[in-house]
């Protein structure tokens, strides 16, 4: 029993010692690669969208780009993405902040990184730029199509399995639990 | 390794708190900073944990079987009473569940990532092969508390039950990420109030005494605290020296310890005004008005936006019903845990 605690050890030990390393050697960030581009009129500015996956897909996640011609320097804007069922996402905003974040790997650019469509249908993000030739909005439509894989009901389905495992265990437990006497406090 | 209940049992629960370490920092990665590999340290994090407690697990029903074969006595006190499986085995019950949700965990680990060659990086949490992941570790703890339970009596068995539901309540309170909030009544705090009251007068009725419970909630905060301190420096360092920049409007407050229940303590509270009545049920209706009425305000104590239930005072009364469900339901769970464990009368931890 001892040799197999210690082996036990050396295992956890290796774990700690060599993943880190590993991780530290493989990294590998995927950088944003724009497949898809919609050119957008705002006013007189122009505005491209940049998609990392085309066509999109619900649930299915990727990097957005949003690029004022001239850089975002030059202007302030702002973004508001409703779903198909008419509800306003928050894009991981506080509550009431509706400005347009840079993307976190591209930051000369806009955008919405690892971001994902949940439903199926068009989208709407309406886009408010700012500039030096004053406010304008546009509007771009997005068609997300279904989510890739198994239907979901099958997927939450395999999911849950541990779930339903947990309670039954703790229906066992309440069931055997309500046989004992009511301890004295 | 058997003859020493304590062993297995605590690297079973280092191994729950490293799982639990990992969940905190890899939510905050998550909100944060975005994409990860399977190589991150949040995830070895986790992954180590569930390992660990696969190990020990396997470790203990192989030499139960092998003592059992032997005809050698195993100790009750390491893991419950002996469960045959498959015919060959004899595995401690608590090292069962244990292993299995650590197997489990593995299993679900690959439909992981066989999802994310579909979906791609993580946007959200509650995807259908996290909940089998959470799940899973949530399985692997609560047979941490089974071990912790049968060796009831013995001096480190105390702390350690204390310990086990803490880590146990702790983690659970991610499956609020997963509960949309969608009526006018807060589901997540209503379902901190059921869990949370569910964890005390467990650990009430499995002890007969309260300060146990009160051992436990101030375990608990002392992991919130420290989950809060740790999560958001852990995540700015590692991200900097990954060369990854933080995202816009992040608010670096930790997501984890915001979803734990901050006034646990008041809900021990709630069990001991109700202790004269000696009802359970009324502790929980107690605790969990009083958990349910706070919960939504917590996110104060560190700066955080508050967003109050739009019905608070359905809300609290939802919140009181819950607590009593889950205050009858911990009193079940933890007279079946004094089933694991050898016969007493006495306070044991």
């Amino acid at each position: 029993m001892r040799r197999l605690a210690v082996g036990l050890v050396t295992i956890g030990l290796l774990l700690g010692l060599a993943a880190p390393a590993h991780a530290a050697g493989t990294q590998d960030y995927a950088p944003v690669v724009i497949v898809h581009q919609e050119h957008l009129a705002a006013g007189p500015y122009e505005l491209t969208v940049g998609f990392s996956t085309w066509p999109v897909r619900a649930q299915q996640s990727l990097d957005f780009t949003f690029e004022p011609a001239g850089g975002i320097d030059r202007f302030t804007g702002t973004l508001v993405v409703v779903s198909p069922a008419g509800e306003e996402e928050n894009l991981r905003r506080p509550p009431g902040v509706d400005g347009l974040p840079r993307h976190p790997r591209q930051p000369a650019a806009w955008g919405l990184d690892v971001f994902a469509l949940d439903e199926p249908g068009d989208w709407t993000f309406t886009f408010g730029l700012d500039g030096p030739l004053g406010p304008a909005t546009a509007t771009l439509t997005v068609p997300v199509s279904e989510q890739p894989g198994p239907p979901l009901g099958l997927s939450w389905l395999i999911s849950t399995v541990p779930l339903f495992v947990i309670a039954g265990v703790l229906a066992v437990a309440v069931a055997r639990g309500g046989r004992q006497p009511v301890r004295t406090r | 390794m058997i003859d020493r209940p304590w062993v297995p049992a605590w690297i079973l629960l280092l191994g729950s708190a490293s799982t639990l370490v990992g969940l905190g920092w890899d939510l905050q990665w998550h909100s944060d900073v975005g994409p990860d590999t399977f190589y991150t340290l949040p995830h070895l994090f986790i992954y180590a944990g569930a390992a660990v407690s696969g190990l020990v697990s396997l470790a203990v029903v192989l030499a139960a079987t092998g003592a059992t074969r032997s005809g050698r006595v195993v100790d009750p006190a390491v893991g419950g009473r002996r469960v045959a499986v498959f015919g060959v085995f004899q595995a401690p019950v608590g090292y069962l569940v244990s292993g299995v949700g650590s197997a489990l965990f593995l299993l679900y680990g690959l439909w992981d990532e066989w999802w994310h060659g579909l979906y791609g990086f993580d946007a959200v949490i509650a995807s259908p092969p996290h909940v089998g992941l959470l799940t899973s570790v949530m399985l692997a703890m609560l047979g941490s508390v089974m071990t912790c339970a049968a060796a009831a009596g013995q001096r480190w068995a105390g702390p350690a039950l204390v310990a086990s539901v803490a880590i146990l309540l702790g983690f659970s309170m991610v499956v609020l990420v997963a509960i949309p909030d969608t009526s006018d009544i807060d589901e997540r705090t209503v379902t901190v109030a059921l869990l949370s009251m569910a964890a005390l007068a467990c650990v009430a009725s499995f002890t007969g005494g309260l300060r146990p419970v009160v051992a436990m909630a101030a375990t608990l905060l002392l992991v919130q605290v420290a989950l809060a301190l740790f999560s958001p420096w852990a995540t700015r360092l590692y991200a900097a020296s990954e060369g990854l920049p933080l995202r816009d409007y992040t608010n670096g407050l930790p997501r984890m310890a915001l979803l734990m229940p901050a006034a646990l303590l008041l809900g021990v509270a709630g069990l001991a005004l109700a202790r004269r009545a000696r009802s359970s049920v009324l502790g929980g209706v107690l605790g969990g008005a009083a958990l349910a009425a706070t919960f939504p305000w917590q996110a104060l104590l560190l700066g955080g936006a508050v967003q109050p239930p739009q019905q608070p005072v359905i809300t609290i009364a939802v919140g009181a019903f819950l607590g009593a469900v889950g205050g009858a339901l911990g009193d079940r769970l933890g007279a079946a845990l004094r089933l694991l464990g050898p016969a007493r009368t006495r306070e044991v931890v």
